[in-house]
């Protein structure tokens, strides 16, 4: 028997006046309990996706049901199944973080027992225990981030959105939040939509990735798929005399296509994939030449942007800089790395 | 139903909480009723010396039942003012986005309006009676004429929160509040409508505001005068402005 998808787009178009149109006929479908990555450069069209998507905005055209509920007939359903933190924590400074979660608890009509033990459980998960009763407008971003992650999940959703839920935090916040997500997926099945423009995010988090540009599209799959699809890996070996270099040359020609970096140093294709690196290793220890570094290349998802559109994706340099520090969460990344 | 009674609850109070916790929205709705009563009542009461002025329980009560009524409305407006700062911050559309029945919102905007005006009111009106206003009405009587002043809050805040929701900018608050102020101020603010004279007796004749004021004015007086044209006035403002306010929600709600 085949699952319905949690969430299910067709030809979702939206306008704006006097505008592009800033979602132009997507498609997709996300399994429930999937983590699925919406990656693409500022202005791609991703939180208009998403502010359909959560009741926000409705369409020009097109249709999509979240949790079998249609996002325009059934919203107030829609909404009562879904959790979403948006681009701007919109919080209200003169409230304490427990009065939010109080607040958003009792919008979503949960008993005054179950609000109080709640508000209790979600500041305790996300770390605010200590700043419960303090003012939101003396919060960190990271805190205020945090909350509103918590904000979402009051009421248990099936569903959560999240509209670049890390923009602007420092490493660590970030790798809490990313361990947050993917316990989420993994502990309670939910099933996450994230919209981000940082490569490794989408890269570490999602089971699949769509790759939206200009309101379309362009790509979609596993990371490893849409990697796989711009060719294999390869290896860069820098040999540790740089006068190996020819002899470096011919021993690897028999691979994929070579580059040559200087200094005797080669990049050569693995058509058949990672395997070949043992081959590799074998070759040059039979041939007894010294290597200084050996390293394998994966394909990254910034060149799977740049395969579909012509373009790097906007701001990555920023993003995987910023991303070095954070390190991936344990269990999803153990989890998916092993399927690649 | 729950649904939209659990967000009516919640707006309602948080627009309440905020009104006690941040002085400077406390302290104003209190202060200009009560500032409008002193100015009002004690610096205007010779009025009550003009020929065929004839109000038994005094200036005092005659000027506390437009300054009751006048905090009722302007209680609304303010919360249009909230609804507004609300669009600007972002904070409307995590309300827009948290409730399932969103026509609670306005409900709960409404219901916020009129707990800050039960605070507000009840200041006022203690103020009045420390300033020897005279009650000649009964108990019923002033029953009614709490219930003019709830009638005409909800009906100010169901136009504050429409319009606020239509503009969805602080910047409404002008246009929020004018008509308010000049329906009001158009009645028979200082003297009956019958010692007007002129082109403003004609205004004040066709204001929808007089015979709320009047009936007002005659329950606390315990001689009762237009209340069922006052109470059915009222009962179709509410019913034109929830319809109002329900569109501005879908205007909102479009905008996204």
């Amino acid at each position: 028997m085949t699952r319905e998808p949690a969430i299910e787009v067709e030809k979702l178009v939206r306008e704006f006046r006097k505008g592009p149109r800033a979602v132009d006929g997507i498609d997709l479908a996300v399994a429930p309990g999937e983590i699925y990555g919406f990656l693409g450069p500022n202005g791609a069209g991703k939180s208009t996706t998403v502010l359909m998507l959560t009741t926000l905005l409705p369409p020009t055209s097109g249709h999509a049901t979240v949790g079998g509920f249609d996002i325009i007939r059934q919203g107030a359903q829609v909404r009562a199944t879904i959790g979403a933190a948006l681009q701007e924590a919109a919080l209200d400074a003169i409230l304490t973080g427990r009065e939010h979660l109080m607040l958003q608890a009792t919008l979503q009509g949960l008993r005054s027992p179950e609000r109080r033990e709640r508000t209790r459980a979600l500041l305790e998960r996300v770390g605010l225990t200590e700043a419960a009763d303090r003012r939101v407008g003396g919060y960190s971003g990271g805190m205020k981030r945090r909350l509103d992650l918590a904000l979402a999940l009051v009421h248990s959703p099936r569903i959560l959105f999240l509209d670049e839920p890390t923009t602007g935090l420092d490493p660590q916040s970030r790798s809490a939040l990313w361990e947050e997500v993917a316990r989420l997926a993994r502990d309670e099945g939910m099933t996450v939509f994230l919209t981000t423009q940082y490569l490794e995010e989408a890269d570490v988090l999602a089971d699949r990735i769509g790759i939206i540009d200009h309101g379309h599209i362009v790509a979609e799959g596993t990371p490893a798929q849409l990697k796989a699809n711009i060719g294999g890996p390869s290896v860069e070996v820098t040999p540790a005399e740089p006068d190996d270099g020819g002899r470096l040359t011919e021993l690897l020609s028999q691979f994929g296509e070579m580059r040559h970096n200087g200094n005797g140093s080669v990049t050569v294709q693995l058509p058949g994939g990672e395997a070949e690196l043992a081959d590799i290793i074998r070759i040059l220890d039979r041939a007894d030449l010294r290597v200084e570094t050996l390293q394998l290349q994966q394909p990254s998802l910034d060149d799977v942007f740049l395969a579909q559109t012509g373009r790097k994706l906007e701001g990555s340099a920023d993003g995987a800089e910023n991303e070095g520090d954070a390190p991936a969460p344990e269990g999803r990344r153990g989890r998916r790395r092993r399927g690649r | 139903m729950s649904r939209f009674v659990s967000v009516a609850r919640g707006v309602a109070w948080r627009s309440i909480h905020n009104t006690l916790v941040n002085p400077a929205i406390l302290v104003p709705s209190i202060v200009f009723p009560l500032f409008f009563l002193i100015a009002f009542a004690g610096g205007l009461s010779r009025i009550s010396d003009v020929p065929n002025f004839h109000y038994p329980p005094g200036y005092t009560a005659f000027q506390f039942v437009f300054v009751f009524l006048q905090s009722a409305a302007f209680g609304g407006v303010f919360t249009g003012f909230a609804v507004a700062r609300d669009f600007d911050s972002g904070f409307a559309r995590r309300l827009l986005l948290s409730a399932p029945r969103r026509s609670g919102i306005i409900a709960g905007y409404a219901l916020g309006a009129l707990g800050r005006w039960a605070l507000t009111g009840t200041v006022v009106t203690i103020a009045a009676l420390i300033a020897g206003m005279n009650v000649d009405g009964d108990g019923i009587q002033l029953v009614g004429l709490l219930g003019l002043g709830i009638a005409v809050n909800l009906a100010a805040a169901l136009w504050a929160v429409g319009l606020a929701m239509f503009l969805r900018t602080e910047q409404a608050g002008a246009v929020i509040q004018m008509p308010v102020f000049v329906l009001l101020f158009l009645a028979p603010v200082y003297v009956p409508l019958s010692l007007l004279t002129g082109w403003i007796h004609d205004v004040a004749k066709l204001n929808p505001v007089t015979p709320v004021l009047e009936a007002g004015r005659g329950l606390l007086a315990g001689s009762p005068v237009k209340v069922t044209i006052a109470f059915v006035g009222l009962v179709a403002a509410f019913l034109v402005l929830s319809a109002f306010a329900r569109r501005g929600l879908a205007s909102a709600e479009r905008a996204g």
